[in-house]
């Protein structure tokens, strides 16, 4: 045992000792370089090595970060480090807060340009990551896991809870004509207003085909790049929902509502599961061809899962294949949040416009949940809370609403009935999205 | 900016009711259209159904319940006595252990490595 550690300690010390012996040789070629040009003046040579040492230690010293940071670096690597604390503190959508929290910081280490490192520069790693991200690519993947995910069968049950996922997209094109008033121009305005669907991938989607920085306006003009502030907007709000939606809910609805018990939905058989995705697939895109890569995605995950064949492919679907994009999407759009490009005027009035949206898509399906309940009678009609979960959002919003209908009666469950506008909320938003592209597109 | 604007209304109105229409079209499928499907697909299975059991189960007169109470004892008494075929072949297997060191002398407190 003795030998081993002796043996180890010379190796270590040969290890140590080698650049420095490196070091010496080094120094000794210098003082040859150095003795012949300095032969007429000796006094030189040495102000002359230190200079260059000088100068190499201040060149480093230009390349590193403390050289290059500026106010706006400092305070995204906050906003950054605040996300991570929000995702491992309070829980708030840890699987998307804490890649974004790092993406965040990533993209704002301060560096000099022109070394391929920053995500908007062509050929950098981050920027071939981020291509998935301009190019509208991850998205449909994370919706072929959702559709894997989601069970639409308290929608089968309920056709009617449609409705609801329909009126909650108020908020999409209120926000949208709001960011118009607010100057911004047409694309711009859709992909902002698409923050009202509460979905991250179609937000991103979206703004990606509408507000990606290359389009040219008609007016000649190139649109600006929204990707960042509209993504981080979306998933913050998404975070937020149940801060949103609750003070909202108990503002729009009375007491009494609150308490009505909507009767259990039926028993929903695999048959009509796996009739849904394919006619929804059709009659969809067939009114809205350009949502085709979110929808047709979103049906084809949930026909994978529903047909009974391919368990595999569902099940690789929600679980591997949503987890590496998620990573992927949450670390690149995190990194595009560039303090240079990000810390705008705009950006801030994006998330001012993303706040109303939610506000809005949220009262929208509230009130529409009131207007229908007027049309139904006896055991028919629904608790209006679950229209606040037409907003997207899933599951996060039909928790909200659940957790809401507990404080007001601990024994009415409203989850089942509550995913039903939830689910059919991220159908209505893209195709909200789908309308948006082909109008503005 | 006024123009934009109005635009915007245009596609207000249009995409809100494009977005309610989809889905309305999709509820009324899935509350009238896909009953009846269902409905239609039951009673096309039921047709064939029909057909198989339309051949006429032909009685035999002389086929009495005494009968079918022999055969079927028979039967059982059959499968009760079978015995399933086991093989006769005995083998004795060498078992071949892996070292194990567990109660190895070597690592005794008296021996020192």
């Amino acid at each position: 045992m003795k030998k081993v550690i002796v043996i180890f300690c010379v190796l270590s010390l040969l290890i140590f000792i080698r650049p420095a012996l490196g070091l010496g040789t080094n120094t000794n070629s210098n003082n040859i370089n150095s003795s012949k040009t300095t032969e007429q003046v000796d006094t030189i040579e040495e102000s002359n090595s230190y200079s260059g040492a000088f100068e190499g230690l201040q060149q480093f010293y230009n390349y590193t970060g403390f050289a290059n940071v500026t106010s706006g670096h400092a305070i995204m690597i906050l906003i950054g480090i605040i996300f991570i604390f929000l995702g491992i503190k309070y829980d708030y959508e840890p699987l998307l807060l804490i890649p974004i929290g790092t993406g965040v910081i990533l993209g704002n280490i301060p560096f000099v340009a022109g070394n391929q490192t920053g995500i908007y520069e062509t050929g950098s790693v981050l920027n071939y990551l981020y291509f998935g991200v301009v190019k509208g690519i991850y998205p449909p993947l994370i919706f072929l896991g959702i559709g894997a995910m989601t069970d639409f069968s308290s929608l089968i049950a309920n056709p009617k809870l449609m409705l609801l996922g329909a009126a909650a997209q108020i908020g999409v094109f209120a926000t949208f004509l709001g960011a118009l008033y607010l100057g911004f121009s047409l694309p711009e305005a859709g992909a902002i207003g698409i923050i009202g669907g509460a979905d991250g991938p179609t937000a991103i989607f979206l703004s990606s085909k509408l507000a990606n920085g290359i389009n040219i306006l008609a007016d000649g003009t190139t649109v600006k790049n929204l990707i960042g502030p509209i993504a981080i907007a979306a998933y913050s709000y998404m975070a937020l929902v149940p801060v949103i939606q609750p003070p909202l809910m108990r503002l729009l609805i009375s007491k009494k509502d609150r308490k009505i018990k909507m009767k259990p939905p039926r028993a929903v058989t695999q048959k009509e599961k796996m009739i849904f995705p394919i006619v929804a697939l059709i009659l969809t895109l067939f009114i809205s061809p350009s949502a085709l890569p979110l929808l047709g995605m979103l049906f084809f995950g949930n026909l994978l899962k529903e047909s009974g064949r391919t368990e595999r492919l569902a099940d690789t679907a929600r679980t591997k294949l949503i987890d590496i994009v998620t990573i992927l999407l949450g670390v690149t759009v995190g990194a595009s949040t560039q303090a240079d490009i990000f810390i705008t005027k705009d950006s801030m009035l994006i998330f001012g416009l993303g706040a109303i949206s939610f506000i809005i898509a949220t009262c929208g399906g509230l009130m529409f949940a009131k207007l229908m309940n007027l049309f139904l009678k006896g055991d028919n009609k629904i608790n209006p809370l679950i229209g606040a979960a037409g907003v997207s959002a899933v599951p996060d919003s039909a928790r909200v609403v659940h957790h809401e209908g507990l404080k007001s009666d601990p024994s009415n469950y409203l989850l089942m009935h509550a995913m039903a506008p939830n689910v059919s909320g991220v159908i209505g938003s893209a195709i909200a999205a789908g309308i948006i592209l082909s109008f503005l597109g | 900016m006024t123009d934009q604007i109005s635009e915007g209304y245009v596609i207000l109105m249009t995409g809100l009711l494009i977005v309610f229409s989809a889905l309305v079209t999709l509820m009324l499928f899935f509350k009238y259209g896909l009953p009846l499907m269902l409905y239609t697909y039951k009673i096309i299975t039921k047709g064939k159904e029909k057909k198989i059991s339309e051949i006429k189960v032909v009685a035999d007169r002389d086929f009495t319940g005494e009968m079918s109470a022999a055969i079927g004892a028979a039967v059982h008494m059959y499968l009760r006595e079978q015995h399933d075929h086991e093989s006769a072949i005995l083998t004795i297997k060498q078992v071949k252990k892996p070292y194990s060191p567990w109660s190895s002398k070597i690592y005794g407190t008296q021996n020192r490595l």
